[in-house]
C-alpha cells in the first residue's frame, strides 16, 4: 500500500490575494470609487449572508483556484457542470451582487477598480471584468437542482424554507465580476482568532508543527455531541498503513439557519473536546472557514472537499445527511456523489476520480447510536441490535438543551455543554435566532484596522 | 400513523409522577442516564402541532421535535395533573397560550444556573 502524502492545493497553487505592504495597498486603492459592503437580507430584513466572508475565503485561498466574483460564462459553467472555465471543479456560484440603485450610483464599468469598504474602513479592491444581470431565483434553483433535472438525489423542489436557496434567491439582480484583493487585513476577534488558520499556514502547521502525514477533515456546523466525537474517532481509523495522524475540525462560520448553534459555541465546543482530552490535542485541531452555509448536501460536500484539500487534509469524512437541512436531498446524496458520482450534476464518477477533480479521499461513514445491549456508542454497520438503538437525534438534543436539562455525559461531554451555557448567557438564547443574526451581522467576526487613503 | 412527543423527566418532574401509573411508562435512555415519557400522538393531532409551530418537525425516530419548550411544559403539567397520558386534547385546547409563550421563546430562553 502506498503511503499517502499531503495533496497539492486544488488547481495546483494556493490563491493568496492579500497585500501586506501598506504603501502598495494605498497605491492600489487611491482614487477608486468606494462601496461599503452590505449583507444579503431575507424578505423580512434578517441578514442571511455577508459577501465579506466570501472575499476572505477567496483571497486567503480556501476556495482556490477561485480568485473573485465569477464572470457570466463561468457562472453558467458552474451551474451546468460544476466546473470553472479553467476546468477545475467548483460547486457554487461565487457572486458579487449589487442593487440597481447602488450600481447606478457607483457608475463603474469594466476595467475600473472598486474599493470595497467594511465597517467604514478600506478592506479590498476589485478589478471589474464584467457587469451582468442574473435572475436570482433561477440561479438559486439551478444551484441546488430540481427533482426533474437531478432525479438521482433531489427529492423535493427547493423553496423559501431552504436557507441556501434563499441566499441566492435574495441576491440583487446585478453581478459585478472580477478578482478581489485584500488591502487591509481584518483582525479576528476572540474567540475566532484562536481558530483562524488560512490554508498556507494550516499546511505548514500540519507538516512542521503537528507533523501529520495523513489528516482527516471533519466538517462541522454543530457543537459536538458524543456521536460526533465517535464519528471523528472512528473515521480517523482511515489512513493508509496506519490510522490518520490527525483530525482537522473545520467549522463553517457565518449566518446559519435559526436553530443551529452560535458560532462561538461551535468553535469552543470542539476546542473543549481536545482541551479536556477526549481526543488529545496532538491529534486534533480546530479551525474555521468563513462561509454563509448553503446547506447543499452533495454540492456543499464538494466545497468542503476543496477547502480541506487546500488546508492540507488527505481525507474527508462524510456522514449521512451531510450539510443538509430538511428532506430536499436523498439522505445519502453526498455519499452517492463520492462513491459513484451524480451525472446530472456533471459527475459521471466520484469527484476524486475525474480530470481536474479533487485529490482528497472520501471516508463515507454511516451512523452512530447508543446501544443499550452493547452498552456503548455503536456503529450502525457493526451493531446487530437495530431495534434497541437510541439515536443521537440533533433535534432531540436541542430539545433537552432548550429545557435547561444538564445532558448526560453519554450525550454531551460536560465541558462541551458548559460552553453552550456560556454563550447562552451571552446571547440570552442557546441557538441561532434573528437577534443573534443581527448581532453577528453588526459585529462580524473581525475588526478592520484604520486605514487612511491619500486624497486624490 | 402514530407519532411521539418525548417528555424528558428531570428529578423535579420525576418526583411528581413517581408512584403513579405513569411511572411504568417511563423509558430509560442512554444507559439509564435519561428518563423520558414517549407520549403517543395520533396523525391528525400531530398535524395540528406541526401547523401551529413553524419550526416543528418529525425526526427520523418518528418524534415531533423542534417544538417550543412551552409545549413540553404544558404537556407535562397536564400529565402531572391528570396522572394520565391521555392529555393531548387538553394540551391542544391550550394552544393559543402555548403559541404566545413560544413567541417570547424565540427571543429569550433563560439559561440554566450551572457551575
Amino acid at each position: 500500500m502506498p503511503m499517502i502524502k499531503m495533496p497539492p492545493p486544488h488547481g495546483g497553487e494556493l490563491v493568496y490575494r492579500v497585500v501586506k505592504k501598506r504603501d502598495l495597498a494605498e497605491k492600489m486603492a487611491a482614487g477608486c470609487v468606494e462601496y461599503e459592503l452590505k449583507p444579503t437580507t431575507d424578505p423580512k430584513g434578517v441578514p442571511i449572508r455577508h459577501v465579506y466572508r466570501e472575499i476572505m475565503s477567496v483571497c486567503y485561498g480556501f476556495f482556490s483556484p477561485v480568485e473573485g466574483s465569477m464572470v457570466q460564462e463561468e457562472l453558467e459553467r458552474v451551474l451546468k457542470e460544476r466546473r470553472l472555465l479553467s476546468e477545475w471543479i467548483f460547486p457554487y456560484p461565487i457572486l458579487f451582487d449589487i442593487s440597481d440603485e447602488d450600481l447606478k450610483a457607483l457608475d463603474v464599468k469594466e476595467g475600473d477598480r472598486l474599493l470595497l469598504k467594511l465597517k467604514g474602513q478600506p478592506f479590498a479592491v476589485m478589478d471589474i471584468e464584467e457587469i451582468y444581470k442574473i435572475n436570482p431565483e433561477e440561479v438559486a434553483t439551478r444551484t441546488f437542482g430540481t427533482p426533474e433535472n437531478n432525479p438521482e438525489v433531489v427529492r423535493v423542489p427547493f423553496d423559501e424554507k431552504h436557507p441556501g436557496w434563499m441566499i441566492y434567491r435574495c441576491m440583487h439582480p446585478n453581478v459585478i465580476a472580477g478578482k478581489w484583493t485584500i488591502i487591509n487585513e481584518p483582525v479576528f476577534k476572540p474567540p475566532y482568532d484562536r481558530f483562524w488558520f488560512p490554508p498556507a499556514e494550516c499546511r505548514t502547521i500540519i507538516k512542521n508543527v503537528k507533523k501529520w502525514r495523513t489528516c482527516i477533515a471533519h466538517q462541522t456546523r454543530n457543537v459536538p455531541h458524543v456521536g460526533h466525537e465517535m464519528l471523528m474517532k472512528c473515521a480517523a481509523f482511515a489512513g493508509d498503513v496506519e490510522p490518520a495522524h490527525g483530525i482537522l475540525v473545520n467549522a463553517i462560520i457565518g449566518a446559519k439557519r435559526r436553530g443551529d448553534y452560535p458560532d462561538e459555541a461551535i468553535l469552543e465546543g470542539h476546542e473543549a473536546v481536545n482541551k479536556y482530552g477526549y481526543i488529545k490535542p496532538e491529534r486534533h485541531m480546530v479551525t474555521l472557514t468563513l462561509w454563509d452555509m448553503r446547506y447543499g448536501n452533495p454540492i456543499e460536500s464538494l466545497l468542503h472537499g476543496i477547502i480541506r484539500q487546500n488546508m492540507g487534509c488527505t481525507h474527508h469524512m462524510f456522514g449521512r445527511d451531510h450539510a443538509a437541512v430538511g428532506d430536499y436531498y436523498d439522505m445519502y446524496a453526498t455519499q452517492i456523489l463520492w462513491t459513484k458520482g451524480i451525472p446530472s450534476f456533471g459527475f459521471d464518477a466520484p469527484p476524486n476520480e475525474v480530470d481536474y477533480g479533487l485529490k482528497i479521499l472520501p471516508q463515507n461513514m454511516a451512523e452512530f447510536w447508543y446501544c443499550p445491549v452493547c452498552g456503548e456508542i455503536a456503529y450502525s454497520e457493526s451493531c446487530g441490535h437495530t431495534n434497541a438503538r437510541q439515536k443521537f437525534s440533533g433535534s432531540f438534543i436541542r430539545g433537552i438543551i432548550a429545557e435547561g436539562i444538564f445532558p448526560p455525559k453519554v450525550i454531551f461531554r460536560p465541558e462541551v455543554y458548559k460552553v453552550i451555557v456560556k454563550w447562552w448567557k451571552e446571547f440570552g438564547y442557546p441557538f441561532v435566532n434573528n437577534k443573534y443574526l443581527e448581532i453577528k451581522n453588526r459585529e462580524l467576526e473581525v475588526d478592520l484596522p484604520p486605514m487612511e487613503l491619500p486624497k486624490g | 400513523m402514530v407519532y411521539y412527543l418525548g417528555i424528558i423527566l428531570d428529578d423535579k418532574r420525576y418526583e411528581q409522577i413517581k408512584g403513579t401509573p405513569i411511572e411504568e411508562k417511563v423509558q430509560y435512555l442512554f444507559g439509564g442516564t435519561l428518563r423520558m415519557i414517549p407520549l403517543e400522538i395520533p396523525d391528525d393531532k400531530a398535524q395540528q402541532i406541526l401547523k401551529a409551530f413553524e419550526k416543528a418537525r418529525i425526526d427520523s425516530r418518528g418524534f415531533i421535535e423542534d417544538v417550543p419548550v412551552a409545549l413540553k411544559r404544558v404537556v407535562f403539567e397536564e400529565i402531572a395533573k391528570s396522572k394520565s397520558l391521555d392529555v393531548i386534547d387538553k394540551v391542544l385546547e391550550r394552544l393559543p397560550e402555548i403559541q404566545e409563550a413560544a413567541r417570547k421563546e424565540d427571543e429569550y430562553i433563560p439559561p440554566p444556573e450551572i457551575e
